[in-house]
């Protein structure tokens, strides 16, 4: 029952954000500069941002960004895990390096007049590529003691081909764990977008991200002013909450 | 297969454990040489600054030798007890280090023991109870905390006069909790245990020798992640709240293209996760 | 009584007369000599021995550690008279010898000092001569205007610079703790008894933290305040426009990555004025800045009384001559889209630094505006070092968003910016020639003004120099932003003003309840 729940919220969630051109009130751009910092209204649901932008329509533009990308780039972190998890020395070495050097030298590969939709496909594929090393080493540790395990070594001696071990035996006890990085690095992912903005690599102004609205959070005297800035880390705590739900 | 610790596997590990530190080292030099922006410092744009002193500038806080030669430097100059002077700081890498690295240090190690005990503490009462309530409202816990950024959990600690650590701990647990989980469920469900429990072992025997022993390179695993996350979250923790500590350091090295404290940095972290790599190896 | 009496004299000396605010960052250097970045030149002034101060509020030249001072008719020279028994923090005595020392390592090429810069001149360095222990004449090779000025940035240093040297102003450094604070303590040597016993300078990057401990008393001033905390200081003030100004500008210098239909646009001045007119100053100064900004009127702000136009007036909104301008220049609306006489969709990027919230508020508005007359603009925020490297090297940008802050009173200091072979000549760095007429003559005016010791002149030079900038627009600029300051009423004797030190300017006079 909490399960189904679960994944109803999960799918109006997706469903709201694919179709945010057509439920959002207003543009995500759109500048009532008359009215900035304004608290909520019925003009304005959730109130208004400091360039007069209606918060709920930027909520549900930002929702289509976050909620497809991260868990995507999520999703390819865990199978490059799964792929490099034997490699313990690549794995420790990636685990210490600064990435965000590389991601400064993406911002200077990119041309300026990248689109910004492009601009952060490409910040969530080098994230998911630069975020694999910590799933990695559970799941090295867990293949090592799995290596070890009584079933295992039964297995092999009954001759059992590799392939089948991995996919039939191993992966039922690697999914759980796969699926624990994976609810980890989702909201990771969402949070690390906005500190990527420090260097120029979060979503371009004006494409809203839950990323970008949650930074505000950082700022006391704006949630002070108007309750609904927490209206991003409340979706968050709620999708979170749901994928826990639906975990295998 | 049973693994023997014998003085061949000890050199192994060092043997790795050294490697892996120099070629983090050299790979952290070459992201931030090769990064945009290397050769720019802010005096660039003071008019009131003439060429010969800003090509003097230049000159003190760039290395132009080739990266190879640089590091090779770098590391002669480490084994005479220092790392260089920090270009961003214009202090001694080493003396910035000894004075932060305590305030790290001690947020690191209460925030990471913080969270990690939460996180077994709810695990163990979810898989052991097996209770289905205690088990959502765990999780819930966990994905509530999972959505709140780091910095923001510690502004809020920082404005009510909290502990910060309390703040990493709580960032840190929703991070281990379900990989913690998962383990102490794989290790409840495992039929040795399930053979212990038949036998009437007691909890204490069970939990120490059956749970815990079994899972001991997991949890080192884990415990090496956990303290790699904790640094992680421990940077906005610093920078927003003005804790002078190594993470605060670490984002100005970064944004001010610090070689020589950015290279210490890379030295230091490679080496301590990899230490804490090759323990849990050996243990195992 | 005698004990109640010593408690609170104690309780007012240990706790009543420390000053305490907060940085953002670690001062790079203690040496006054070397000193570049905004948090280490605070320290500077604060522990500065200097032979004459400019009072920010009269603007006139004040002795010092000099007694006296005489200009020479010429405009070349400059004698100091010294106070006698003068010392340094540390005992060491100091006389005229030091002021030449200090000169002599300034000016040494091997020091690469920026205080040096400033002293030196086009037509070469200056003669420095001791006529006694007290006295000292400095004679340029060619009349330096208003160089009497340059003396209130110049430290005269001990004859050996530690790492924390020994101070010859009102408050030497007594402790420093990197990431925490540095504490400077009253100078026991100094001519003068300051009223403050110390002065605590907190390491504060969180301005929001900052705030919130000024409101709890932890801190009795904040020099300047963000105008998105205004309102939650209940004694913050505004002490009208500041020096600083935000502009915008493109690249018109060749560029590998700025193809060449976009670079006829940069470098022609009837598109320029029309972006210049399509943009709501008033917008970003009401939303951005909170009202707590002017539209500026050129590359002067009004703040600086004696070198701002007064006849120019602030840019203004104008969607009609905006819309004439592009039309004399061949661009044409098409469904929406501006179009230049090529068929070419007008798009352009801006860069800007990221993580300052205010530019990228600024940035998005004028791409909002800009959006309106059917250009689209892509705004890109970078790294500083990054940005640097792109606007003062390789030149791989379009157009930049950015802003001077605490700006030089005397803008005839600024010839790098305005002559067309300047590293800082914003729209095209290192310009071989000048590229138009009215570029050359900004560089006749620049020229004169360096060596005009007629004051007048200089400001009429000056006047032709805004007005040109206004009508070619090779810099838009945007806004001046007002400063805003809070000081606890426990602190008696501040005159705030917009130059910096703002408030601490007169630290001397400082005191507290």
């Amino acid at each position: 029952m909490k399960q189904k729940i679960a994944i109803a919220i999960l799918a109006l969630v997706a469903l709201c954000a694919l179709l945010a051109p057509v439920i959002a009130p207003y543009d995500y751009s759109r500048q009532f500069r008359d009215t900035p910092h304004a608290t909520a209204s019925s003009q304005f649901l959730m109130g208004t941002d400091d360039l007069g932008r209606d918060r709920l329509s930027r909520l549900i533009y930002a929702t289509r960004v976050s909620i497809l990308l991260a868990p995507a780039a999520a999703l390819v972190s865990v199978m490059l895990a799964l792929l490099l998890s034997g490699f313990t020395s690549l794995t420790t070495l990636c685990l210490s390096l600064p990435w965000i050097f590389l991601f400064i030298i993406l911002r200077a590969l990119m041309p300026l007049n990248t689109r910004p939709l492009e601009s952060i496909l490409l910040t969530f594929a080098l994230m998911g590529v630069a975020g694999w090393a910590w799933p990695a080493r559970i799941f090295g540790a867990s293949i090592e003691q799995m290596k070890q395990s009584g079933w295992l070594l039964q297995a092999r001696a009954s001759g059992i081909g590799s392939r089948r071990i991995a996919l039939v035996h191993v992966w039922p006890h690697l999914r759980a764990i796969a699926w624990a990085q994976l609810r980890v690095l989702v909201p990771a992912y969402i949070l690390s977008e906005a500190s990527l903005g420090l260097i120029g690599l979060g979503v371009a102004e004006p494409l809203p991200s839950w990323g970008n609205l949650l930074a505000e959070l950082q700022r006391p005297e704006a949630v002070h002013s108007n309750p609904w800035v927490l209206a991003p880390l409340g979706l968050l705590m709620i999708v979170m909450i749901c994928l826990e739900q639906v975990a295998p | 297969m049973i693994r023997v610790l014998t003085p061949r596997r000890l050199l192994s590990n060092l043997f790795s454990l050294i490697v892996i530190v120099l070629l983090g080292g050299f790979a952290a030099a070459a992201l931030v040489r090769y990064s945009p922006g290397f050769s720019s410092i802010p005096e660039d744009l003071d008019p009131s600054i003439s060429p010969e002193t800003l090509q003097a500038l230049h000159a003190k806080y760039e290395d132009n030798n080739p990266l190879p030669v640089f590091y090779a430097r770098y590391l002669a100059g480490t084994f005479k007890g220092g790392f260089g002077i920090s270009t961003a700081l214009n202090q001694p890498v080493a003396d910035l280090l000894r004075r932060r690295a305590p305030v790290t240090a001690k947020l690191i190690a209460m925030g990471t023991a913080g969270g990690l005990l939460l996180g077994a503490l709810l695990a163990w009462m979810a898989v052991w109870t097996r209770k289905a309530y205690l088990e959502t409202a765990a999780f819930s816990l966990s994905g509530l905390l999972l959505a709140v950024p780091p910095a923001v959990l510690a502004l809020a600690f920082f404005f009510n006069q909290a502990p910060l650590a309390i703040a990493l701990a709580l960032a840190l647990f929703p991070r281990l909790f379900g990989t913690m989980r998962t383990l102490l469920d794989d290790a409840w469900r495992s039929p040795t245990l399930l053979a212990a429990r038949a036998r009437g072992v007691g909890p204490g025997v069970i939990a120490s020798r059956y749970v815990l022993g079994g899972a001991i390179p997991q949890i080192v695993a884990l415990l090496g992640v956990a303290l790699v996350l904790a640094f992680g979250a421990a940077i906005p923790i610093e920078v927003i709240c003005g804790v002078p500590g190594i993470g605060a350091l670490a984002l100005q090295a970064a944004v001010g293209r610090d070689m020589p404290l950015l290279c210490a940095l890379a030295l230091i972290i490679t080496f301590f996760v990899t230490f804490v790599h090759s323990v849990g190896d050996l243990l195992a | 009584m005698k004990r109640l009496a010593l408690l609170l004299a104690l309780s007012t000396t240990a706790f009543g007369a420390e000053l305490r605010f907060s940085i953002s960052a670690d001062p790079k250097t203690f040496d006054p000599l070397h000193v570049l970045d905004d948090h280490s030149e605070t320290i500077r002034y604060l522990t500065a021995g200097v032979l004459v101060r400019i009072n920010r509020v009269t603007e006139k030249v004040e002795p010092q550690l000099a007694e006296s001072f005489k200009l020479s008719p010429d405009g070349r020279a400059i004698t100091f008279h010294l106070r006698p028994n003068l010392k340094f923090s540390d005992g060491t005595p100091l006389n005229a010898n030091d002021v030449a020392r200090t000169m002599k390592t300034a000016l040494d090429p091997k020091q690469a000092s920026p205080k040096g810069d400033t002293l030196r001149s086009e037509k070469g360095d200056p003669e420095v001569q001791v006529t006694s222990p007290l006295d000292i004449t400095i004679r340029y090779p060619a009349p330096k205007p208003d160089f009497e000025r340059l003396f209130d940035a110049l430290s005269i240093v001990p004859a050996k610079i530690e790492k924390i040297p020994a101070s010859a102003g009102p408050f030497y450094v007594a402790d420093y703790k990197s990431g925490e604070y540095v504490r400077l303590a009253r100078n026991p040597n100094y001519f003068m008894r300051p009223a403050l016993d110390s002065i605590r300078i907190d390491i504060q990057p969180n301005h929001d933290i900052e705030v919130t401990r000024f409101l709890r008393g932890e801190l009795d001033l904040i020099n300047q305040v963000d105008p998105t905390n205004f309102d939650r200081i209940p004694g913050a003030r505004s002490f009208g426009p500041s020096l600083d100004s935000e502009f915008l500008w493109f690249n018109q210098a060749p560029s590998a990555t700025v193809p060449a239909w976009k670079r006829k646009w940069f470098t022609s001045t009837a598109f320029r004025q029309a972006i210049s007119e399509s943009i709501h100053r008033d917008d970003i100064a009401r939303i951005v800045y909170r009202g707590h900004a002017h539209p500026a009127a050129g590359p002067v702000s009004p703040a600086n009384k004696f070198w701002f136009n007064a006849a120019l007036k602030p840019l203004a909104f104008d969607a009609q001559s905006a819309s004439k301008a592009l039309a004399s220049d061949g661009f044409k609306l098409d469904h929406g889209v501006l179009k230049d006489r090529d068929g070419h969709a007008v798009e352009f990027s801006i860069i800007t630094n990221a993580g300052n919230r205010t530019r990228e508020a600024m940035a998005a508005i004028i791409q909002d505006d800009l959006s309106k007359i059917g250009i689209k603009v892509n705004i890109v925020t970078l790294d500083f070092d990054s940005l640097i490297e792109r606007i003062a090297k390789t030149a791989q940008y379009e157009a930049c968003l950015l802003g001077f802050t605490s700006v030089e009173i005397n803008p005839t200091e600024q010839m790098n910016v305005w002559l067309s072979t300047g590293a800082n000549h914003a729209w095209w760095p290192r310009e071989k020639t000048p590229a138009t007429p009215w570029e050359a003559r900004i560089d006749q005016l620049e020229i004169a003004m360096a060596s005009d010791p007629s004051r007048a002149m200089r400001k009429k030079a000056l006047d032709e120099l805004q007005r040109i900038v206004v009508e070619q627009a090779p810099i838009i600029y945007l806004v001046n932003p007002d400063y805003l300051a809070a000081i606890s009423p426990r602190v008696h004797g501040a005159q705030p003003v917009a130059s910096p030190p703002q408030i601490l300017w007169n630290v001397e006079s400082l005191r507290l309840e």
